[in-house]
């Protein structure tokens, strides 16, 4: 007699994930189309993300240099159009300055010489423009001890006492019209990752809904069989986030390569105070790190679902 | 215990194949299936190993009523049912031995066990040396072996077999039939649908007689009486 057939009875229940597959998924024409569908999607995520954490490097960067600075201007020209004499600014400067000496809400100033105001002005101007005959503001540069705007206004007051037409500008207004614009573009890049993880969870929901077509009758035999849905559907999973990490990782390669060139050629055609910088902080950097094991989730997540939703069209 | 109490089936909503059928196959027993082509012994088949389930009417399975059972516990119940269907079915892509070696894989059976058992099992059916053959290298007789195999590896308590020894010579066919009969000694419950008389005569066991969709059993007796008043 057959030894099997003398043994205990066997032990029905549900076999433990192994790393065998009884349907040929490994070998599906379809299957390296998925990886780099998979490798670009994680491409264009890890630009997204790091274009957002630029973004907020960079608004940090501006709001924080500015927020509690402020620029006192002493026009050129006097509010009849005549034009003010160095003498007359340099005049109006120092009156200006007794003001903020004594006005508790000015942690510090600096009266920007000339020459300082000429360097600001040469970058729009050109170099080969001699400044000694131009007209040009008197400008003090002023840290603010506190932003409240009743404060502002008592200074804004008090400098009106100097002369009606010096201006305090605290770059509020135009400060907040860039963060703005940072915002929108945040906003964009978070919406944009939403439609690639969308996109990717249709994807491998579609690749896996073809294989299933493809093997429907093995599928049915498996199920006939007594393979429960977590049986076959570990096999798909499987599939997936194999192939799902070997395509995030070819895109997060290919990210980085991008990210580095992108920052050689910002670096070259670019101040790097002004404009966003790749430079990622460790928490950012091990953001960008992670991007394929929530692809593999997201694969993982879709095939399972894929998965048991066509199986539970079977009797 | 199997029990089908007026049970219906069609498919959709073409003619009703299979009408009013009811019988009860106790644990342990043993039944041929008999009936002229298209009286829908296919179909009671697939109601057999739950691949579909009945228009109407009961179907009791190993004492659980399968009519409004949820799948997960009817994957529990396939479980226990080892077929061999007509065309085989074998996973083109697996071999030999991985096609004999999947019930056992599927209830999670140890690898060391399967590849004792597979390996002795082919070594048995005369398929030794076919271990990592692919199915379409073999003829359709090793293929049968190997869906005979792959259905009684994993000692089914029901095996269903539909035209079991079809495509093979007459001694494999009885050597496989011995198979069933020790299988059936140790209380799997068996039905085989054939055509075969040689094979029904020989064995003796009750038929179940499917004819345009009407079942009736006929215990060994009322046949064999039968076959009598028919001579004289």
């Amino acid at each position: 007699m057959l030894n099997f057939l003398t043994q205990k009875d066997k032990k029905l229940g549900v076999a433990e994930p192994t790393g065998r597959y009884d349907l040929p998924l490994h070998n599906c024409a379809g299957s390296s189309f998925l990886m780099l569908l998979v490798a670009l999607m994680s491409f264009l995520a890890m630009m997204a993300v790091s274009g957002s954490f630029a973004l907020n490097g960079v608004t940090t960067k501006w709001s924080s240099g500015l927020e509690n600075r402020a620029t006192i201007e002493i026009p050129a020209r006097k509010p009849n159009g005549q034009i003010r004499s160095v003498k007359d600014i340099e005049r109006l400067s120092e009156r200006t300055t007794r003001i903020l000496r004594k006005h508790p809400n000015i942690e510090d100033y600096d009266v920007m010489t000339r020459a300082e105001v000429s360097a600001l002005v040469s970058p729009w101007l050109g170099e080969s423009i001699t400044m000694d005959d131009m007209p040009l503001p008197g400008l003090i540069a002023i840290t603010i001890r506190d932003n409240d705007e009743a404060r502002i206004d008592t200074l804004k007051k008090s400098l009106k006492e100097v002369s009606s037409d010096i201006r305090l500008d605290t770059h509020e207004s135009w400060l907040n019209e860039i963060l703005r614009l940072a915002g929108s573009l945040k906003a964009a890049a978070i919406i944009i990752t939403l439609v690639i993880g969308f996109t990717t969870v249709i994807a491998i929901a579609g690749a896996v809904r073809s294989r299933m077509a493809e093997f429907r009758a093995d599928i049915e035999l498996l199920h006939l069989m007594g393979a429960g849905p977590n049986y076959i559907s570990n096999q798909f999973q499987r599939h997936s986030v194999i192939l799902s990490l070997k395509g995030s990782f070819m895109g997060l390669c290919a990210g980085a390569i991008g990210l580095f060139l992108f920052n050689i050629i910002s670096g070259f055609s670019t101040s790097s105070d002004v404009a966003p910088s790749l430079s990622l902080s460790p928490l950012e950097a091990l953001s960008l790190l992670s991007l394929p094991f929530f692809i593999c989730l997201i694969a993982y997540f879709s095939a399972r679902y894929t998965v048991l939703r066509t199986l539970s069209l079977l009797p | 215990m199997i029990r089908f109490e007026h049970v219906g089936f069609r498919y959709g909503v073409g003619p009703e194949i299979l009408t009013d059928v009811n019988f009860t196959l106790e644990p342990g027993s043993f039944h041929f299936l008999n009936g002229p082509s298209g009286a829908g012994k296919t179909s009671l088949m697939s109601l057999l190993y739950l691949g579909r389930k009945p228009s109407r009417g009961l179907v009791t399975m190993f004492g659980q009523q399968i009519n409004d059972m949820e799948q997960r516990n009817l994957a529990h119940l396939r479980q226990k049912i080892g077929v061999v269907f007509q065309e085989f079915r074998l996973l083109p892509h697996l071999s030999a031995f991985d096609n004999v070696a999947l019930p056992l894989r599927i209830i999670g059976t140890p690898e060391k066990e399967i590849r004792n058992n597979v390996g002795e099992l082919l070594e048995w059916v005369g398929l030794g040396d076919y271990t990592q053959s692919l199915p379409q290298t073999l003829s359709g007789g090793q293929q049968q072996r190997i869906a005979i195999a792959r259905a009684v590896i994993a000692r089914p308590k029901l095996l269903l077999a539909d035209e079991p020894t079809g495509n093979l010579d007459d001694e494999m066919g009885f050597r496989l039939m011995n198979l069933f009969e020790q299988l059936n000694n140790m209380g799997t419950t068996i039905v085989i649908a054939t055509h075969s008389h040689a094979i029904m005569d020989k064995f003796g066991h009750p038929r179940l007689i499917l004819d345009n969709g009407h079942l009736e059993v006929q215990e060994p007796k009322s046949w064999v009486q039968r076959s009598v008043e028919s001579v004289f």
